[in-house]
């Protein structure tokens, strides 16, 4: 086995796996909201940068943008469909709701885009590195860099600006906020927004590697679940590290014992972890840090 | 109020024949019947206990692999093959409970989701489960004690014994819902610092509550698997998780009759007025996030609503 390539393979699938986590960590640590619609917003994402590119003949970089700025409207509309659960914090319901939201996004993105499998084709998915027995594209090296420069921003936002601080305080406690004379639903836009814009970014980066369907759902993204899980929730930089070791361990698990049980072997660790400490579940001591 | 639900049962069993009797009438009904009860064990976690289960599709496929393995490599009968769903889903949640016992809300949702994944990739990776071509030959339904065998093959041969299930399912957990158990649990969901005081353990109630609701849903997975006549990996599909949330919180959570009409509006729909795959999944999409954001109640707050 090439160690050296498997450790790049697991470097890139970790970046991209904390990649499509970074608005969830964001959503999860802020509102408490464990969206189980992030797959098919994901989904959406890509194939709107598909279709983008498809009916008016953009590249690729161009689509990116026109794909972040449809993830952003569709993380506003579910802010307004749910702001009045998240400002309950009824938890029980939000969860179901995001289910609800999922369904409706795949039915409707089935009439739009049909049930054909599509590929969205990045140019720099063809131009590839080699050395010795090593490689990797193009694509691999916008994705990491990409990833670091997303998750440096965010640091930067939430520790030293305004809006930042209003994201803490709101993960804090909602409604002494609000108390406080602060706008929590703007607060909330915001961090819907960024959600919705974030996994559409991930998806445009990631996408181009497999081909993309209506119905990939949940079980596309589901490795998300875990990262953002792991890496404490709300914390910026322990999703980060979570997405790295994830892709780290699926890349070895997969090769050197069996690909097949990877995501059981992932998930048994997440239940260990969850079960033995539970405290690494409490956003207090780790959101936004 | 006996007699009115005597009646209505009596009415409900008849339903089939007063809708025309036909192969697809019976088809959804018998699967509508399945379907409710599995829904009923969800049920009591989400209503009664205020938590988000997310294994119930695992309990649900627990007893339906159970079923189908026992009844085709062991060539067990229907009643045995009731007993082994009954253990091998009481065993998983005994093993889940014990692992959640110290989380709650999303952290437990959380952990119950990702148990059912790894079921699920066990489920189709695993060759002594079938692996992704899951079990095939399921034989009919025979619950006949004396000869001679009468196997129930088709779906209107099926029809009074999901029907009984489901009728049984109602009576066991209404009867729990009376029961010093589930009042227990209503109190650990509405305040768990007052179940302590009143000298309750939670985390015993919840595990009880637990251990009760997995073998309700296992034991509709063992009759669909009779049903379909196959078991396979797609039982753990998200499908029945939504259908089994959407039937509980439909109609109103607390009511009993709540997740039975709940799933047979849902799959009553599906089956006579589909607006074809796609369009049911924006149905379903819009009525869940439409009762959930504006009508959180269910379809029977309404009622109360304009009455007030």
């Amino acid at each position: 086995m090439n160690y050296l390539q498997q450790a790049i393979n697991g470097l890139v699938i970790g970046h991209a796996f904390a990649l499509v986590a970074v608005g969830w960590t964001l959503l999860l640590g802020s509102a408490r909201l464990v969206n189980f619609g992030h797959g098919q917003m994901y989904m959406i994402g890509a194939f709107v940068a598909w279709w983008v590119m498809r009916t008016t003949g953009l590249p690729y970089l161009l689509a990116v943008p026109c794909a972040v700025l449809a993830g952003a409207a569709l993380g506003a509309l579910m802010q307004k469909l749910m702001l009045r659960l998240t400002l309950q914090q009824n938890l029980v319901s939000l969860m179901i709701a995001t289910l609800g939201f999922g369904q409706l996004l795949e039915g409707a993105a089935g009439f739009a885009f049909g049930p054909r499998p599509q590929m969205i084709a990045s140019p720099l998915q063809g131009i590839e590195f080699r050395w010795g027995e090593i490689w990797f594209t193009a694509q691999d090296v916008l994705l990491v860099a990409a990833t670091i420069a997303v998750f440096l921003l965010l640091h930067l936002v939430l520790s030293r600006t305004v809006f930042g601080s209003s994201v803490r305080m709101v993960a804090e406690d909602p409604k002494l906020t609000q108390l406080g004379g602060l706008n929590v639903s703007r607060v909330y836009m915001g961090i819907f927004a960024f959600e919705g814009a974030a996994v559409a970014f991930a998806a445009c980066l990631v996408a181009p590697r497999t081909p993309i369907l209506t119905s990939m759902g949940f079980e596309q993204v589901i490795m998300t679940f875990v990262v953002v899980v792991l890496g404490g929730i709300g914390s910026v930089r322990g999703s980060y590290v979570a997405g790295l070791g994830l892709g780290l361990f699926t890349a070895f698990f997969g090769a050197l014992v069996s690909p097949a049980y990877t995501t059981a072997a992932v998930f048994a660790v997440l239940i260990a972890v969850m079960v033995l400490r539970p405290g690494e579940l409490s956003s207090a001591g780790g959101f936004a840090r | 109020m006996r007699l009115l639900w005597l009646a209505v049962a009596v009415f409900g069993f008849f339903t089939p024949v007063l809708l025309g009797g036909g192969a697809l009438v019976y088809g959804t009904l018998t699967v509508v019947a399945i379907f409710a009860v599995m829904a009923y064990g969800l049920d009591i976690i989400l209503s009664d206990l205020g938590e988000v289960s997310l294994a119930h599709t695992a309990f649900f496929a627990a007893g339906a692999y159970a079923a189908a393995l026992l009844a085709v490599d062991h060539e067990w009968g229907a009643w045995a093959t009731l007993g082994g769903a009954v253990v091998a889903s009481s065993v998983l949640a005994l093993v889940l409970g014990l692992l959640t016992l110290h989380t709650r809300e999303f952290a437990f949702s959380l952990v119950t989701y990702a148990a059912s994944v790894v079921c699920a990739v066990v489920a189709a990776n695993w060759s002594a489960l079938g692996g992704s071509d899951g079990v095939v030959g399921v034989p009919p339904l025979d619950l006949s004690i004396v000869a001679p065998p009468a196997p129930a093959s088709t779906n209107a041969q099926l029809w009074p014994y999901a029907y009984g299930l489901l009728l049984l399912t109602m009576y066991v957990v209404s009867g729990f819902r009376r029961s010093r158990l589930g009042q227990a649990a209503l109190m650990v969901h509405m305040n768990p610092r007052l179940a302590v005081m009143s000298g309750l353990d939670p985390q015993r109630i919840r595990l009880q509550v637990f251990l009760l609701s997995a073998p309700i849903s296992a034991v509709a997975g063992w009759l669909y698997a009779y049903q379909r006549a196959y078991v396979g990996p797609d039982l753990f599909d998200n499908y029945f998780l939504v259908l089994m949330l959407t039937a509980v919180i439909l109609v109103g959570r607390r009511i009993l009759i709540a997740p039975a009409l709940g799933t047979a509006l849902l799959v009553g729909q599906t089956s006579f007025a589909s607006l074809g795959s796609y369009g049911d999944k924006v149905l379903l999409g819009v009525v869940l996030l439409t009762i959930l954001c504006l009508f959180p109640g269910g379809l029977a707050s309404i009622r109360l609503r304009l009455r007030s």
